[in-house]
């Protein structure tokens, strides 16, 4: 009796669970023109029609390149940067590891907000507001700390021996980092990469602080603005972006759920 | 935990590998390998931040700059805006606490041993894909006065509970954490899947034996063994709550006038739309000292009754 009941609050909360995303898809498929209202059923099939609508209205297109572009960019850059610190802090013989670990960690325990302002002055005065190079250099920055984490957590349990069979005798270090160490850290670097390139197509708060023209703002700032004209364009001219926007994460999520996994297992 | 032992043993020196064979100063190269991050994050983020509590000793409107000591932060103490500001962030972190972590757990616990539970699960995990923008999108037009929630109550027969949902405090930052529920509840549910596949089963079995069940099985030998896990979800929700910004800036902007405001919000209208620079660096220096603060109490507690 206590199993069905239980089972049946279980199924209850999955299917409500559902719900929104339901409506949502059968909403951002009804025609601009003969939406009124949010209906349970699909009425007139008009979902590619509101995708345009979108695209011409936030350039949402441009917005979407633009986010793979700082998304891959800054992803790459954090992840290869924080390797080379990841390296330096286990393998070489650093003094004081532990204050190199805390340097570049403590920028993830910050709160992004207490960046923004002087981010925004600085950007203005080296002109690098509202261009594609400041978007990627930002969120490489941010993603290094993270990036850093994880790696460096990686190689500290890589199991020693197999590194120091595989130690060259009079290698020099770029070539133990290159032929060892790189390969060996190989999960763990796509685990940060696809972790960062996710944080920074998600992220909203950099891209309407330091960006406003259409050529450069990434996809959630154009989403904001997009959002920002529900009224007039209707809902689900908004939903179909919506959607659309989602579309990468969700495939990529859903691909490498076990790295989330480990990921999210890390997170500071 | 791991993530946990790991990061302490940041603090522990380690033993080194064999360098290799004609040991290189490593001088040069160390400069080569820490350089690049060091300087990404030293002057993009550690500087930023330097600056930002400097300049909330000021007051700044971004042309003239004069030197005010810590009236930035008096000031904050009497400002309803700010006080509200706080009790919204200290709801948004109550929420997030019982509702996604609760909610977790209850159904990693519920679905871990059932034929159709990673269908269920795969219903709750989706949202988690999405961002907190496309969040908050597909949400607004739940909650619009003329949205989905009130169609489907009308449609219910129960347009007596039918709301403007998002124009009224404090029910808008209330359906706003339900929103974030539905998003991140995903998270938590597999982080304590994780740890529930992690017990052994001979512990499981031994409760039984001993005649433990149902409740009693899972108060006394499931949750304390999941104890290392719920350190991390918490420390994730905690953290991730007090910085909340993107679902309320796209569905409120921190309205009815400013009655949503979360910290992160307060801090980023009194710089960018105010310009008043000092007054929203004191807001980013307390937002700041709090996420530090929890992050820090927590942790330490916890690993210290480890």
């Amino acid at each position: 009796m206590a199993r069905r009941v239980r089972d049946v609050l279980l199924i209850g909360t999955a299917l409500l669970w559902l719900i929104p995303t339901y409506l949502v898809v059968v909403n951002a498929s009804t025609a601009a023109d003969d939406y009124a209202g949010p209906s349970w059923w699909p009425g007139s099939w008009g979902f590619f029609d509101n995708l345009s609508t979108a695209f011409e209205t936030a350039d949402i297109g441009q917005a979407m390149s633009n986010s793979l572009l700082y998304s891959t960019g800054a992803a790459l850059i954090a992840v290869g940067v924080a390797a080379l610190a990841s390296f330096a802090v286990v393998i070489m013989p650093v003094k004081r590891p532990a204050v190199w670990f805390w340097a570049i960690y403590t920028g993830t325990l910050l709160p992004l907000q207490v960046f923004l302002s002087p981010l925004f002055n600085g950007y203005a005065d080296t002109s690098l507001y509202d261009t594609q190079y400041g978007m990627v250099l930002i969120y490489a920055a941010i993603a290094v700390p993270f990036a850093f984490f994880v790696i460096r957590n990686y190689m500290t349990t890589a199991p020693r021996e197999m590194m120091e069979a595989a130690q060259l005798d009079g290698a020099s270090w770029i070539a133990m980092f290159v032929r060892i160490h790189l390969p060996l850290a190989r999960g763990a670097l796509l685990a940060a990469f696809l972790f960062q390139f996710l944080a920074t197509w998600n992220d909203l708060l950099f891209g309407i602080t330091l960006s406003t023209s259409p050529n450069v703002r990434p996809l959630m700032a154009a989403l904001a603005e997009l959002n920002g004209q529900y009224a007039g364009l209707g809902p689900p001219v908004i939903l179909a972006a919506g959607l659309v926007a989602s579309a990468p994460t969700v495939a990529l999520f859903l691909g490498f759920q076990r790295f989330f996994v480990n990921a999210l297992k890390l997170t500071p | 935990m791991t993530a946990l032992d790991e990061r302490n043993s940041a603090l522990t020196p380690r033993t080194r590998p064999a360098r290799p064979g004609n040991s290189q100063r490593p001088h040069g190269s160390l400069l080569l390998f820490l350089f690049p991050a060091v300087a990404l994050v030293g002057i993009l983020l550690i500087l930023p931040f330097l600056f930002t509590v400097y300049r909330s000793f000021f007051r700044d409107n971004g042309f003239s700059r004069s030197w005010v000591g810590l009236e930035n932060y008096t000031t904050l103490l009497t400002d309803d805006i700010f006080l509200r500001s706080v009790l919204n962030t200290g709801m948004w972190t109550a929420g997030t606490l019982l509702l996604p972590v609760l909610l977790g757990l209850l159904i990693a616990v519920g679905t871990n041993s059932v034929r159709w539970g990673p269908m269920a699960r795969f219903a709750i995990v989706l949202p988690y894909a999405l961002s907190g923008s496309v969040t908050a999108l597909l949400w607004n037009f739940m909650l619009q006065t003329d949205g989905a929630t009130n169609a489907m109550l009308d449609s219910l027969g129960l347009s007596t509970l039918e709301r403007s949902w998002l124009l009224e405090w404090p029910m808008n930052t209330i359906v706003m954490i339900i929103a974030t529920t539905w998003q991140a509840t995903g998270a938590s549910m597999i982080l304590f899947l994780v740890g529930l596949q992690a017990i052994p089963a001979e512990t499981i079995e031994a409760g039984r034996v001993d005649g433990a069940g149902g409740f009693r099985l899972f108060r006394s030998i499931v949750l304390p063994q999941l104890r290392p896990i719920s350190v991390v979800v918490i420390g994730i929700s905690l953290v991730n709550s007090l910085k909340t910004f993107d679902i309320v800036w796209l569905l409120t902007r921190g309205g009815p006038g400013t009655e949503s405001e979360t910290l992160a919000l307060t801090m980023y209208r009194q710089t960018f739309t105010l310009s008043r620079y000092g007054y929203g660096a004191a807001v980013a220096v307390i937002l700041t000292v709090i996420v530090l603060l929890a992050s820090w109490t927590y942790l330490r507690r916890q690993l210290r009754t480890n």
